[in-house]
């Protein structure tokens, strides 16, 4: 008999045996249910939130361009509401969705922060954290696999059948690899319908721009959870191989469940928050004041710190006062304020997103030892539901800010004289052509490649883990006791 | 038999390495807990001094117009943060404990957020509740699940029965040093808690333990209960693990999804933007209906009048910012309820599951749920309310700047109560553990003990 054919009659006994078990088929329909009951839920969450979404983006663009004529620089304070859309494949793995904000109020002079995350209107029960298809085939299917895994070869042993397997020329190897099929197969029946639908989902929703890129990204996420569940099954097999008894075997595999899917991701996180202390938001706000007072007061046209922008603007020009200038000299020294205080805003910004970048990197190093966190990561990027998806919408954000500001800047340049009063002056005023010209705010995603490069490291992960475990089952699956 | 009893119980170096696991994790958990409020500490006492610092660098450069400076000036309303919401962080993490407002609109400023790393947000605090709501069960599981099929499976049954008197007492005896050895653990960290945290002894502390007590003793219960039926070991473990999984994670997550989708809060998004169009689009309006709305809601100020050959003046301009506040008001008290409706369906569901009830009453007494964030909402309105009684009339008539003294604005402090309901707290897990033994005992009483 050649090593497949063993291998794969090994499978076959392992799934015969377990699906014969009474309460087996009830938890494969459990499971199977408690994943479509997910993922409908998760696609009707997105799917109202988009419509949300766009309904509320339409009516503030419609507003936008229905402003009656004004002063540019009112036009920079009425400023722009942008709404965060969410990724198609959002409603498969809900990542840390939950813990940002949906909407930001974009205005000249001020960077807000994003407001309303569902966290925010959420109580304690969020804590338990969120049944999403992701959460179930990352917490719960390990935990499964380990039920159904945990004595495949100690009871063998208990038994005294594991005598006579060897007896009848099965090796190591093929014993692990048989039974550790098996389980897959097993571990498959729970997935499989589920991930089709969840692919089909992806062709009913609503925005089919984004199909090819979420079709694409959902491949590499069901190929990650394939290879994920490889693993289990190897170790729960392995673990039952070399475990003295079945009793053992589970207490050892639910001990590394427990370890991978509560105590190492939170240990790093005490970690995380204890070397890289990030500061408070006032903290923040403070140091960003500090230094924004030294640039001086843009509003202010006779603010020292312009003196000498002044000075140099009538020399060149060769006039006396700004009412000369061939330009609003008011727009320019705003123009000039917020060109430094975003680059002020925008050094600080990027530290903070360093430093929460630190702390990330922390938990993506426990995902060495820590698979779940590997194929968490994963998920959680391919569902364009993780810190970077979300800081790619904060930079759109508030690139579209600046632009605003700046444009209502230029217009008041270019357009508004040197003499007028103030901004209520009907001579000041714009007509709202100039408003319909500037262009509406459009979310764009991170591309695939972008992400793939993120994920590299999840991806390497979780295939180290594979090699790892296909070379244990080679080198130590000879010590497996018969008796 | 006493005796050796909890000797056999001691001498498994199983039931040793749980309790000790316990305690090693419940002292983490009250180091991320002293972390937590020494981080909460330092907030509020910078917050207090970048306050003070920052009003007298604004008052030194405006100090002309008091309008000007009351754009720019904020006032920090701190939500104290009970010592005790170290064990119990709940929704600390995500709620700011210092909001800083300006005498204008408050929608636009009130919702702002901390600066805070999502991911770890996610992955949430090792506090103490998660200690306890996870952990205690697991150990308390191991310890139980095979009360009698140990001895069953290793063959001493036979001698329990004929030597112990009564082997229901033998029972009794073997699971009350169970029940001992953890609540002796858990009183350990609240009695290490106390003085290391220095927690004040209260009624909501009272509370804390008490609940925390009833926990594990809802667990002994349950665990009981599957040891009554008498099955094996193997059985047991599972059917307890399965109670476990269901309890801690599938349905908490699963009720929190469906409540998402049975109450969504598009108000969170329309009242900015009613917000939005409240105060800005008065800008383009005749002055004098903003101005007439503006004394409709405070008559004190009609006396202070808009001069009409002027494009702009701050009374004019704060009376828009309030039009800000008032369009949104509608939408703001539709959003409330929505929380409050959300936190009464997930209170009524707690009934039924003991972890959330658990979790949801320690926060509540740590003031560190929602409807400490709901009670916070409704002070800071308060406080900007008192703010603007106090700074419009000087902004009105353009008083002084440096006659203010500006140094009594520190930092305030908001304390929420919350009055424990003994009954609510405690009857949830009353009704469960009698459920649970008068299962059992029928269980033991028509199976007999055999």
């Amino acid at each position: 008999m050649n090593r497949l054919k063993k291998i794969n009659l090994l499978a076959k006994q392992a799934w015969v045996n377990t699906i014969h078990r009474r309460g087996t088929k009830g938890l494969i329909l459990l499971v199977n249910l408690l994943l479509f009951f997910s993922l409908t839920v998760g696609y009707l969450n997105l799917s109202q939130h988009q419509n949300l979404v766009h309904g509320f983006g339409g009516e503030v663009r419609d507003k936008w361009e229905n402003s009656p004529d004004k002063h540019p620089h009112r036009m920079a304070h009425y400023g722009y509401l942008v709404f965060r859309e969410k990724f198609p494949l959002a409603f498969f793995d809900f990542g840390m969705d939950s813990y940002l904000g949906n909407v930001i109020f974009l205005e000249a002079h001020k960077q807000n922060t994003v407001n309303f995350s569902e966290a925010n209107l959420s109580n304690g029960l969020l804590r338990f954290g969120e049944i999403s298809a992701g959460m179930i085939l990352q917490v719960l299917i390990p935990l499964l696999v380990f039920f159904w895994g945990f004595d495949l070869i100690s009871r063998d042993r208990e038994q005294g059948t594991l005598k006579i397997l060897f007896a009848q020329g099965v090796q190591g190897p093929e014993l692990i690899w048989g039974r550790a099929l098996g389980l897959y197969l097993l571990n498959l029946s729970t997935v499989v319908l589920p991930f089709i639908l969840g692919f089909i989902l992806l062709f009913l929703h609503g925005e089919q721009d984004l199909l090819g890129q979420s079709v694409a990204h959902y491949l590499i996420m069901v190929l990650g959870y394939l290879v994920y569940f490889l693993v289990l099954c190897l170790v729960a097999v392995w673990v039952s191989g070399v475990s003295k008894s079945s009793k053992a075997a589970l207490t050892t595999l639910i001990g590394c469940w427990l370890l991978f899917t509560l105590l190492i991701p939170k240990v790093s996180q005490v970690i995380g928050q204890t070397w890289y202390p990030t500061p408070s938001k006032i903290e923040f706000d403070s140091s960003v004041e500090q230094e924004l007072i030294l640039h001086g007061d843009s509003h202010n046209p006779n603010d020292p710190h312009y003196a000498a922008l002044k000075d140099s603007l009538l020399r060149v020009h060769g006039v006396d006062s700004v009412q000369q200038l061939p330009f609003n000299y008011s727009g320019f020294v705003m123009r000039e304020g917020e060109r430094l205080s975003t680059e002020t805003y925008l050094s600080h910004q990027r530290a903070l997103v360093e430093l929460f970048k630190q702390q990330q990197k922390i938990i993506r190093n426990a995902a060495w030892i820590d698979p779940f966190l590997a194929i968490k990561n994963l998920s959680m990027g391919m569902s364009g539901t993780d810190y970077d998806m979300y800081l790619h919408f904060q930079d759109q954000a508030e690139a579209y800010r600046y632009l605003l500001a700046q444009t209502m800047n230029e217009l008041q340049i270019d357009l508004i004289g040197n003499r007028i009063k103030n901004s209520s002056d009907p001579s000041a005023q714009l007509s709202k052509e100039y408003w319909e010209k500037f262009p509406d705010f459009h979310q764009a995603f991170l591309p695939t490649a972008a992400v793939i490069k993120n994920q590299f490291y999840s991806i390497l992960i979780l295939a180290l883990w594979l090699t790892l475990f296909s070379c244990l089952v080679w080198a130590f699956s000879n010590r497996i006791k018969a008796f | 038999m006493i005796y050796l009893i909890v000797k056999n119980f001691f001498r498994s170096k199983a039931h040793g390495i749980g309790l000790v696991l316990l305690l090693i994790a419940g002292l983490i958990s009250l180091e991320i807990g002293s972390r937590f409020l020494k981080k909460t500490e330092q907030v509020s006492v910078k917050t207090a001094q970048y306050q003070q610092e920052s009003i007298l660098r604004n008052v030194s450069y405006f100090d002309k117009e008091m309008g000007t400076l009351m754009y720019y000036l904020k006032f920090g309303l701190e939500n104290k943060v009970p010592n005790l919401a170290a064990l119990s962080i709940g929704q600390r993490d995500i709620f700011p404990t210092v909001q800083s407002v300006t005498v204008r609109n408050l929608e636009e400023q009130r919702f702002s957020t901390d600066l805070t790393n999502p991911l770890y947000q996610l992955l949430g605090n090792m506090d103490f509740s998660f200690v306890l709501i996870y952990f205690f069960p697991l150990v308390i599981i191991s310890f139980g699940f095979n009360l009698i099929s140990e001895e069953k499976e290793g063959g001493t049954w036979s001698l329990v029965r004929s030597q112990a008197g009564s082997p229901m007492s033998f029972l009794r005896y073997k699971m009350g040093i169970r029940v001992i050895s953890v609540l002796a653990v858990l009183l350990v960290l609240l009695l290490v808690a106390k003085f290391y945290l220095n927690i004040p002894m209260n009624q909501h502390f009272l509370a804390f333990i008490l609940v925390s007590v009833c926990y594990v003793l809802f667990w002994f219960a349950l665990t009981w209960l599957v040891v009554s039926f008498q099955k094996n070991s193997s059985t047991n473990a599972q059917t307890l693990l399965i109670c476990w999984v269901f309890l801690n994670l599938i349905l908490p997550a699963g009720i929190n999804v469906f409540q998402r989708w049975l109450f969504p809060i598009p108000e969170a998004m329309t009242t900015v933007i009613q917000n939005r169009e409240g105060y800005h689009a008065q800008w383009d309006k005749p002055k004098e209906p903003t101005l007439e709305k503006f004394y409709a809601r405070y008559p004190q100020y009609a006396s202070f009048v808009h001069p009409k050959e002027l494009d702009f003046s701050w009374l004019w301009y704060f009376a828009m910012q309030q039009l800000g506040d008032e369009e949104a008001a509608s939408e703001v008290t539709e959003l409330k309820s929505k929380l409050r409706q959300r936190l009464d369906l997930s209170k009524k569901v707690s009934w039924l599951i003991p972890t959330v009830h658990t979790q949801l009453t320690l926060n509540s007494v740590g003031l560190s749920d929602q409807g400490n964030y709901l009670n916070y909402l409704t002070a800071l309105e308060e406080f900007h309310e008192e703010l603007k009684h106090y700074f419009f009339p000087k902004i009105f008539q353009d008083s002084p700047v440096r006659e203010e003294e500006w140094s009594k604005f520190t930092l305030r402090v908001f304390q929420d109560e919350y009055a424990v309901s003994w009954l609510k707290t405690l009857a949830p897990f009353v009704i469960f553990m009698l459920a649970f033994l008068l299962w059992a005992t029928t269980n033991f009483k028509t199976a007999r003990l055999n």
